[in-house]
């Protein structure tokens, strides 16, 4: 173990905060090796929690595995022990679905982090789920090529966390999420058998397993190796600014650009306190004082792009753009995605907590609800920064407050569930590509009828029969199998738990 | 246990996790608790909630190399910094770092006489090969004998310090050169400012630290001439007495300091019109110490001076993470440290640069145990300043 040259034998020994967990983890241990075990209070107290504001995870042993092999040691290992499983990438997860309940055994995936073989004959790379999602880009650069899915956490967050929430990004109105990237997973079953689901050469015969797969939230089995597909790089981008004094001109824009027939790479939206929030830190020269923001991104070949920006140009004077800058040169471009990208993390310069959604609505409400949003913030006495995917009409609305206000998170919940419900009833859907882990878990039912989820319990179920792979995510407990019965009682005794 | 941190410091980190690639040590040991996310989480968790501090706990404070990488990557401005050095000073007090060895060795660095001759004796010791210089990470040979500190006028002071006056003098020389060919007349701090204090807060002695600043600052004091730094970490450390003392004397000090580098940038073309310089020929790679790029952020002065004096400068296509020196941490965490240095090296061996220019001593000496041929920027100029003068 790193470190441990002056307290050597300690991790050997770990001391379980919970002693029953003793001979749980001697045989991790003797499964995968003490150097890829931590069972100390700090360890699970840190791997229970994921970016989301919910506390309640209660992780048990945090695994290491370094391999395929690895991971089903542990998975035999913990079922031999009668306990879960959850895995985990980067811990940036904002719904709660990383956050291990009933202290499962955690599997950390972080250090299976290598790209396995690029084989660019079938436009495709293997990578291991713990491969940070812009380091994989950054490893393809050389061959023209990269990895389409761009979440904004994409600077961190793995690619095993993007497939499990089927994740978006800013450049998926174009290019499709995550699903319409993964080829093939191999996958480690509840069992501890090694499945792979797709098919790299053919359209696999049967059910499209894959696609079951992706955006189950580790319900289905841990993925140890993703076939992704291979994006070649545009030849041509222009990225705009383009600037509205009112928030409603800007989403007019938004819904004028795709009914001329433009499919622009990205169209990302932000409001003023967005803004606001992130020029100090990303020093992009966006404009503070304009009521909200589009950035517009148009790729291709060069001759389209020069056609289409022209064609955003026009449209976003036509709804009253106060102006449209175009990003000069490849670092005002870097800077301009920069100041998008930091706009969650970026929330403490005017709060320190916040409760994020990420419902989707037609896009031609965007106005409408854009106005109801506000409209309930201010009645709740919140503040909301709002940033989003405008164009595919995924909203983040970022509700800002202070945990320390007596008060202030019971209106917090109040406020988000109005905005949810508003959403499903303007017909939009639960979540666009943060996933429902547990956090969104009880709007299950609002947006799918009874024998709905009894038909994903179903599925789940033959994945996984005896629910022990991330158990108590996405699916209400009623509708879910034997869910409850796999998972320990907490014992929420202390901090340490 | 409170840990004496400031609430709204404490709050301020979302745990967005966009720290998480700039952390040196989370990125070699993929763990939360060697995560700035995750340290934050548990500083919290100890102040706001009551856990107890065990020795895990300790250890993911202090396998921190404090290279602030976070900080730069922050959308939310958290001050790491404030919070690790808060933390290690209320685990200090509380006796549960920072061994009683340690804080003698630590004692030496103010006491300049004392440290010269032990230098000197270790030097000696080392030609002996008494002491296993590569386990320890020292250099494989030092000077047993020192050229004397000159004063060549009073435009500017040259702050000297400790362990580099003792170890380095040959730079401190070559930076007075450079700053005497920009027309500066240099005088070095020497006695009058024994030590900055920076590895003495690190290890969380705040209250020995807080003595050391007072003492510089009473050295230096009685004109505003600008103190130039030589050394990275020690630049942040002075920079930085505005907050650790917080009284206006203290920031109107922190306002005359500057990195040397930063400050001749601004005097390129002095330095550059006195006579035709060749460049050397030289690849260089610039590796920015933590404490210029993170802390003082003025790492893009050194390709800016250095550029017109070697035939090449290549940047690190790391993003300026940490090398693993970390003042005392490659001594402390030796193994942590040489994993991270690894990154680094096979950072440079990318570049193709044959030779490394480091502004920080500390970083210079973990590099080159290494097998680096690595410099102080201000060496590189200086030497070819020299080649051209004669």
């Amino acid at each position: 173990m790193l470190g441990s040259h002056r307290r050597g034998d300690r991790s050997a020994a770990v001391p379980a905060a919970d002693d029953t967990d003793a001979a749980l983890i001697a045989d991790l241990v003797k499964a995968i090796g003490a150097d890829r075990v931590r069972a100390d209070a700090a360890a699970r107290y840190l791997a229970s929690r994921d970016a989301s504001i919910y506390k309640e995870g209660n992780a048990g042993p945090v695994c290491y595995p370094g391999s395929t092999e690895d991971v089903v040691a542990c998975v035999k290992v913990a079922t031999r022990h009668g306990r879960a499983v959850s895995p985990r990438g980067a811990g940036t997860g904002l719904a709660g679905g990383a956050a291990p309940l009933g202290q499962p055994v955690v599997l950390s995936m972080t250090r299976m982090d290598k790209l396995l073989e690029v084989d660019l004959d079938n436009g495709l790379a293997w990578v291991q789920p713990g491969m940070v999602n812009l380091d994989l880009s950054r490893a393809l650069a050389p061959h023209g090529v990269h990895y389409a899915p761009d979440p904004s956490s994409q600077a961190v967050c793995t690619i095993g966390g993007n497939l499990a929430n089927n994740s978006g990004g800013p450049h998926c109105l174009a290019y499709g999420v995550t699903s319409a990237h993964v080829v093939a997973v191999e996958v480690v079953l509840s069992d501890g058998s090694v499945v792979t689901l797709g098919d790299i050469t053919a359209e696999p015969a049967g059910y499209d397993l894959r696609g079951a797969f992706v955006g189950s939230e580790g319900m289905c089995g841990i993925a140890t190796a993703v076939a992704v597909r291979l994006t070649r790089n545009p030849p041509a981008v222009c990225t705009m600014l383009l600037c509205f004094e009112d928030v409603s001109d800007a989403a007019a824009t938004v819904s004028a650009i795709i009914a001329a027939g433009i499919v622009p790479a990205a169209i990302e939206m932000m409001d003023q306190r967005c803004v606001r929030a992130i020029e100090d830190f990303a020093q992009a020269g966006y404009p503070e004082d304009a009521a909200a923001v589009l950035l517009v991104e148009v790729d291709g070949a060069s001759g389209g792009v020069a056609i289409a920006s022209e064609r955003v140009d026009g449209i976003a004077r036509r709804n009253q753009a106060i102006s449209v800058r175009i990003a000069a040169d490849e670092d005002e471009r870097a800077r301009l995605w920069k100041g998008r990208k930091s706009a969650f993390g970026a929330v403490a310069n005017v709060m320190p907590d916040y409760y994020l959604h990420d419902t989707v609505v037609p896009r031609t409400r965007l106005v409408e609800v854009l106005e109801r949003i506000y409209e309930i913030v201010d009645r709740h006495d919140l503040l909301v920064l709002n940033v989003f995917h405008a164009g595919d009409g995924n909203l983040h609305p970022i509700l800002a407050y202070d945990s320390r206000v007596p008060g202030v998170v019971e209106r917090v919940h109040a406020a988000g569930r109005e905005i949810i419900e508003m959403s499903l009833d303007m017909g939009g859907a639960l979540t666009g590509e943060h996933g429902i882990g547990v956090e969104k878990r009880e709007y299950m039912e609002r947006m799918f009828s009874a024998v709905d989820l009894d038909q994903q319990g179903r599925l789940r179920a033959s994945f996984d029969p005896y629910c022990r792979m991330n158990p108590g995510k996405v699916l209400p407990s009623a509708h879910s199998c034997s869910d409850i019965g796999a998972l320990r009682a907490s014992d929420a005794a202390g901090v340490w738990g | 246990m409170h840990l004496g941190l400031d609430d709204d410091e404490l709050v301020a980190c979302v745990s967005c996790g966009l720290c998480l690639p700039h952390c040196p040590t989370f990125v070699i040991t993929g763990r939360d608790t060697e995560s700035p996310r995750g340290r934050i989480a548990l500083m919290r968790a100890v102040q706001n909630e009551g856990a107890p501090v065990t020795d895990d706990l300790i250890r993911s404070m202090e396998t921190c190399v404090q290279c602030r990488g976070c900080e730069t990557a922050c959308p939310s401005a958290v001050p790491f910094g404030h919070l690790m050095e808060g933390t290690r000073a209320a685990l200090a007090e509380a006796g549960r770092i920072t061994p009683r060895w340690q804080r003698l060795a630590l004692r030496m660095l103010r006491h300049r006489r004392l440290l010269l001759a032990g230098s000197t004796l270790l030097a000696l010791a080392i030609r002996l090969r008494l002491v296993p210089t590569r386990r320890l990470g020292l250099p494989a040979r030092m000077p047993l004998r020192r050229p004397p500190l000159r004063t060549s006028g009073d435009d500017v002071w040259l702050f000297t310090g400790c362990v580099m006056d003792a170890w380095q003098r040959d730079v401190h020389l070559a930076v007075q050169r450079v700053l005497e060919a920009a027309g500066a007349g240099v005088e070095p701090t020497g006695g009058a400012a024994p030590c900055c204090g920076a590895l003495h807060i690190h290890a969380g002695l705040e209250a020995e630290t807080k003595a050391m600043a007072r003492r510089v600052m009473a050295g230096l004091s009685g004109d505003d001439r600008p103190i130039l730094v030589d050394a990275a970490g020690c630049g942040a450390s002075l920079k930085d007495y505005g907050h650790l003392l917080g009284t206006d004397e203290a920031r109107a000090f922190s306002a005359r300091v500057f990195d040397v580098h930063e400050w001749l940038a601004e005097r390129l073309e002095e330095l550059r019109s006195r006579r035709p310089v060749d460049p050397l020929d030289v690849t260089v790679a610039v590796q920015d110490p933590c404490h210029l790029r993170h802390v003082q952020r003025a790492h893009q002065a050194v390709p800016a001076v250095l550029g017109p004096f070697v035939a090449d400068v290549v940047a690190l296509d790391d993003d300026g993470l940490c090398c693993g020196a970390g003042g005392a941490y490659s001594v402390m965490e030796a193994e942590l440290s040489r994993a991270i240095r690894e990154r680094k090296t096979a950072a440079v061996a990318r570049s193709g640069a044959t030779v490394v220019a480091s502004a920080n001593p500390g970083c210079s000496l973990h590099l080159a145990a290494a097998g680096l041929d690595v410099r102080h920027p201000l060496e590189l100029v200086d030497q070819a300043l020299s080649a051209s003068r004669s």
